[in-house]
């Protein structure tokens, strides 16, 4: 039982697993529990190595967690946001400071509804057993989350796109995700972290450290269009709002 | 004597590079700009890299089907626009005594620190260490100055150059911007200086098709980002900050 548990957590350090200690893991394998609790994640590889991120593998990963770029995406009939501009997409992770994906092994993504402690009872020795202890490595494992920031690695970040595949959700990975670009950043002595999010993002994120500015700011953000502004001028489109592009006026004294 | 898994070891004793890095400096991302310059020295980092490239050695050895995914490297970026220094008269005054007062709009970004300092002193604001400040400039997408000079009459050449206005985004060049850092000299305020800094830093943002566009102000300000096309946690989207707790 313990080479199970060393196989099964023990390729992570143990610093991931500061929320999720291993006394309750091994005493799930003990006797089995009555009652559901909150699962603790799959073994989860996370690379901040901007070289692991494989294009076609994240635009999967935007359409399955419905995740748009725009704040205000176009959505149809079905509740499905627009796909992700491929080159778009390219160029802002390539321009982002932070990049991390946390990939898992595609076993995991199916088995969820099995407990760890029912997991780890599969690994016996056997033909399959080195598959199942290997561990997982951005090359043989699928991307199953993501998060980036954008820095201008001085004074101040910003959050974007923090994300994790819909089967996996709930298990503290989109945490691991946060809590490792959060150490990226302090660790480079950025300690003003913003992070823009929706209503339903806010626990999320109230759960990871955030809260409102201190400061008593008010975000805002550029929403002026057509509508709104009386003058016909340049718009451009950005989801679903069709924004105004201020006129050039000189102004003269 | 069958030569059994001796075979396997030669290859399975290669030891390469491991995959699984806290290290960002591997250089596979070569001609895109990363700007990670520093290092993350850390004692922990050596050890596990050693057991990540023993354990795959061991691995792909072994393993008949090495179902590896390719992860193609990525092609070089075409050739993205940077933005255009622009550079030109905003305002031009002439005073009664003859000298000629001209304001200056500049997206080059070059942004004197120990100017930028001297102004945010006579703003009010809170210093902040120069080091941060020359990085976040560095950094930043977009860096937009308002420089006054002042010439008397009949002179040649270029007068005294005095900073008086900056604001700057970050960006990843794509969706997202964020205004940072919008000051103007107090003497210039009220002129319509700062609302035509905001307006052309969207509309460089907009041009380069970068839609969400936001920032976060102080409450005696959020009228002039009203005025100017912001809305104010537009959607219930409202921005939040990381307090670490030790």
């Amino acid at each position: 039982m313990a080479v199970a548990t060393a196989a099964h957590g023990g390729y992570l350090p143990s610093k991931f697993h500061t929320s999720l200690p291993s006394p309750p893991k091994i005493a799930a394998q003990i006797k089995p529990k009555p009652t559901p609790r909150p699962l603790s994640p799959p073994p989860i590889s996370i690379s901040t190595n901007p070289a692991h991120v494989n294009l076609i593998h994240l635009r999967e990963l935007y359409a399955v967690c419905n995740h748009s770029c725009h704040r205000f995406p176009t959505v149809d009939a079905a509740g499905i946001v627009e796909p992700v501009d491929e080159l778009k997409l390219r160029t802002a992770v390539s321009h982002s400071s932070v990049v991390v994906s946390a990939f898992t092994k595609p076993e995991f993504l199916t088995a969820q509804s099995f407990t760890s402690a029912e997991l780890t009872n599969f690994i016996g020795i056997g033909g399959d057993w080195i598959r199942k202890v290997a561990p997982v490595t951005p090359e043989n494992g699928r991307l199953i989350g993501f998060g980036r920031a954008v820095s201008d690695l001085g004074l101040t970040a910003s959050i974007y796109d923090v994300m994790v595949h819909p089967a996996l959700q709930g298990r503290g990975i989109g945490r691991m995700i946060v809590e490792r670009i959060i150490r990226m950043l302090t660790s480079r002595d950025i300690y003003d972290i913003a992070a823009l999010c929706t209503e339903n993002e806010r626990l999320f994120f109230r759960a990871c450290g955030f809260g409102d500015d201190i400061l008593g700011s008010t975000t805002m953000m550029y929403t002026r269009s057509a509508a709104s502004y009386s003058k016909n001028g340049q718009m451009v489109s950005a989801g679903r709002k069709l924004l105004l592009v201020p006129h050039p006026r000189e102004l003269t004294k | 004597m069958p030569a059994h898994d001796v075979v396997l070891l030669p290859t399975a004793l290669k030891l390469y590079p491991p995959v699984v890095s806290l290290d960002c400096r591997s250089q596979a991302f070569g001609p895109l700009n990363f700007p990670f310059h520093l290092n993350f020295g850390s004692r922990n980092k050596k050890v596990s890299r050693l057991n990540a490239g023993f354990w795959e050695s061991i691995r792909s050895g072994i393993l008949k089907n090495n179902t590896a995914q390719v992860i193609e490297p990525p092609s070089i970026v075409e050739e993205e626009e940077e933005p255009l220094p622009e550079e030109f008269v905003l305002v031009e005054t002439t005073k009664p005594d003859g000298t000629v007062e001209q304001i200056i709009f500049s997206s080059g970004g070059n942004v004197d620190v120990y100017d930028l300092q001297a102004l945010c002193d006579k703003v009010g604001w809170p210093r902040r260490p120069l080091s941060k400040l020359a990085a976040a400039l560095r950094n930043s997408y977009i860096v937009a100055t308002l420089h006054s000079t002042v010439k008397s009459a009949g002179e040649e050449g270029n007068g005294q150059k005095k900073l008086i206005g900056m604001a700057r985004a970050t960006s990843d060049h794509a969706f997202n911007a964020t205004i940072w850092d919008v000051l103007v000299d107090p003497s210039y305020q009220g002129q319509g200086l700062g609302k035509a800094l905001i307006e052309k830093l969207i509309r460089a943002l907009l041009q380069r098709d970068i839609g969400n566009i936001s920032l976060f102000a102080d409450s005696q300000v959020v009228e002039f980002y009203r005025n100017l096309g912001f809305e104010p946690d537009p959607e219930g989207i409202k921005g939040m900050f990381w307090y670490p707790k030790y």
